[in-house]
């Protein structure tokens, strides 16, 4: 079994016009076994900034609470919000630090930069980027996931309609995922607001 | 936590426990790749696809693999995609220090001769293949770097899973003291040839061409896979077609207020 | 590509290692050393026109054999050495010296590296001279010496040709003829011939293309091609 199996996890995001949304799955577990149903995946950086850790969870939660802690020394340094591509970039060489003994974590983030543009990226578990400009996902229903997401996504999707898309993706794409499901959570970024919403899955 | 850089090893030893008791480390990323460089009559010009593969996934369908070394240097990699990332970016500041220090434009053969020596110290477990290419005052340059740190200099090279398709197509179409459009030319067909016959290699033909006057860096040179369905009449979702459960909103817009504040009064 | 997924290519994963044919032999007045030019990863030929002896200083050169990366590493640092050396010594580096750096790093560092060297050159207290250093690090002075998987078919042709006392063209023609009987009989050898004189008078290099490598028993001769190559 892959260690990326062993909790299970299902992450989207999309980006919109001057738009972006993260989702994750809400099911916790070990192996084949569900221990909880309200587990998220992603994480607040900032308002702005949104990250999604699937993989082990041992090692999400240690990594979220090391961003958070970066994160935390830069903006005492600078006194501002860090920037989603040098976020970004950061995650990327905490990440490459590690690339004899990685944590064994994918990384997705989503936020907005300072001029209201969507920034999406991917990373591997050692820190290869890959900045996508419609969708990126991560977890173990990566090969459902992926379908789905190229057959909905359409370019300038507005806040409501873009939650609406990565909604149906999710929930489809897990659906098809033992290890994943059991509801979802979906994070609209705009320029002036966060929506989150928790939505309702099968729950098998 | 604050460290002098380099690698962090500690995680290593809990990994191999993991592994011990039946659990598979993680797959990276990789870049299953067609490039390539030939030297012309007056520069260099560097090839590569734009795919990227986790497994048999397409992880990405168009990633440069084009990457920066100095203005006059750029170097294309093959091999895991965080480890030519990384090295190239890593040789391509050690360069601009250089630079600063020296003020002279950088050589070629001084970020071939840095890469490798990274690369030899880590005996291939930084698995960069690389093709790289420049020009200085010494003229144009062309070397393939290996993993484990050895180098080959060629008028012609080729690196990744589409180096033999490529390579068939130089050894049947190189010539010396190549013209600019034909080097291009020639490059854009071995990639092509990697596109097509190699399973790793995909979408479309990157191109930079380095020569004295400067760089032409042409993203997406050939854009050969455009997707070739698009829905005639795309799924649009009426608002409330998903069950929300519940629904939480945040207004995050900053409020700034502005205070006037009165002239101090200063004493002399 | 990951293992497991497609097929995977042996050559990208397997070390660059020179299956080689590399000689040297020492003339009246000077050396004479040689080599073939190829290059494989597995069953992929990497590079088809490689040189293999590497300068260590102006006056003495180097053989490789075994990995690529182990020797053009061992000899960039031999090279560091006897840069600093030389200016010590204000005078150029001894052939012996060389040697026995080439020899400290491969002894050394044995567990470690594949490397199979040959160092030879001129200097004024010796005149030229050759020395072999195989695989374990041994340090042996000798007339003549041929290294790297090509030089097991040709000990008896080398033991029978070599003599003292040869001119330089003597020489040459011998290196030259060993060599291509070893790229003949061995599939890890071939390609082009170089060679590196070396002499009081200075360093000369041949070059002899693949298609005018003297043809060995049973061989086809090269096809005609339509513009020569350049010697």
């Amino acid at each position: 079994m892959s260690i990326f199996e062993y909790n299970g996890s299902a992450i989207v995001a999309m980006a919109g016009k001057e738009c972006v949304a993260i989702g994750s799955d809400l099911r916790f577990g070990v192996q084949l076994q569900t221990l909880a149903t309200d587990y998220k995946k992603i994480y607040k950086i900032h308002d702005q900034l949104f990250l999604g850790l699937a993989g082990l969870g041992t090692d999400a939660e240690t990594l979220s609470q090391r961003f958070a802690f970066k994160h935390n020394l830069y903006r005492l340094r600078e006194e501002r919000d860090i920037k989603p591509s040098a976020f970004g970039q950061m995650v990327s060489a905490t990440l490459y630090e590690r690339r004899f003994g990685p944590y064994f974590c994918q990384p997705v983030i989503a936020g907005l930069e300072p001029d209201g543009t969507p920034y999406l990226c991917g990373m591997d578990s050692i820190g290869a980027q890959e900045t996508a400009k419609d969708f990126m996902v991560a977890g173990t229903a990566t090969d459902s996931l992926l379908g789905i997401c190229e057959s909905l996504w359409r370019p300038d999707l507005g806040p409501e309609e873009l939650f609406e898309t990565v909604s149906q993706a999710l929930l489809s794409g897990q659906d098809r995922d033992c290890l994943a499901g059991w509801g979802a959570v979906v994070y609209v970024i705009t320029k002036d607001k966060v929506i989150a919403r928790t939505l309702k899955g099968r729950m098998d | 936590m604050a460290q002098a850089g380099g690698f962090s090893f500690d995680l290593c030893k809990r990994n191999e426990f993991l592994e011990a008791r039946g659990m598979k480390g993680p797959g990276f990323t990789k870049t299953g790749t067609t490039i390539a460089g030939v030297i012309f009559k007056d520069g260099v010009v560097l090839g590569a696809d734009t795919r990227s593969t986790a497994g048999t996934t397409v992880a990405d369908k168009n990633c440069e693999k084009i990457h920066y070394i100095a203005p006059n240097i750029y170097c294309c990699g093959a091999g895991t995609a965080a480890d030519t990332e990384n090295v190239t970016g890593m040789v391509a500041s050690q360069l601009e220090l250089h630079r600063y220090a020296t003020g002279t434009q950088s050589r070629v053969i001084t970020a071939m001769t840095l890469l490798k020596s990274h690369l030899f110290r880590y005996q291939g477990h930084v698995s960069a293949a690389l093709v790289l290419g420049g020009v200085d005052f010494r003229g144009p340059h062309l070397f393939t770097v290996y993993p484990h740190g050895s180098t080959d200099s060629l008028p012609f090279c080729t690196m990744g899973s589409g180096s033999l398709n490529a390579m068939a197509v130089f050894e049947a179409g190189y010539k010396d003291d190549m013209s600019k459009e034909e080097a291009m030319e020639l490059v854009a067909r071995a990639i092509r040839s990697g596109v097509m016959n190699d399973l790793g290699s995909g979408s479309n033909v990157d191109l930079c061409i380095i020569s004295k006057e400067g760089v032409e860096y042409k993203r997406n040179h050939e854009y050969l896979q455009g997707k070739t369905y698009e829905r005639q009449f795309p799924q649009r979702f009426a608002a409330g077609s998903v069950p929300v459960v519940r629904e939480r909103v945040y207004d995050i817009r900053k409020a700034v207020t502005v205070v006037e504040g009165e002239p101090m009064e200063m004493e002399s | 590509m990951e293992p497991g997924g497609m097929a995977q290519h042996d050559f990208l994963s397997q070390p660059v290692s020179m299956g080689t044919t590399i000689m040297a032999a020492s003339y009246d007045g000077g050396v004479v050393m040689g080599a073939d030019s190829r290059t494989s990863t597995g069953t992929y030929i990497a590079n088809r026109a490689t040189d293999k002896i590497t300068p260590l200083t102006d006056s003495i050169y180097i053989c490789r054999s075994g990995s690529a990366a182990d020797t053009q590493n061992l000899s960039r640092y031999v090279q560091w050495f006897l840069e600093q050396h030389g200016m010590e010594l204000g005078d150029e580096p001894e052939v012996k010296t060389a040697a026995k750096l080439a020899q400290m790093m491969a002894y050394q560092n044995k567990n470690f590296l594949q490397a199979g060297l040959i160092v030879a050159g001129w200097d004024k207290h010796e005149g030229g001279s050759v020395y072999a250093i195989p695989l374990g690090g041994t340090l042996v002075k000798t007339p003549f010496t041929i290294g790297g998987s090509g030089s097991a078919y040709i000990y008896g042709l080398c033991d029978k040709l070599w003599r003292p006392n040869m001119t330089e063209e003597e020489c040459r023609a011998f290196v030259v003829k060993a060599v291509s009987h070893a790229m003949a009989r061995d599939g890890s050898s071939g390609g082009c011939i170089r060679t590196v004189t070396i002499s009081k008078d200075g360093v000369k290099r041949t070059f002899t293309p693949g298609d005018q490598v003297p043809v060995a028993a049973g061989e086809l001769p090269p096809p005609q091609r339509a513009v020569p190559a350049q010697v």
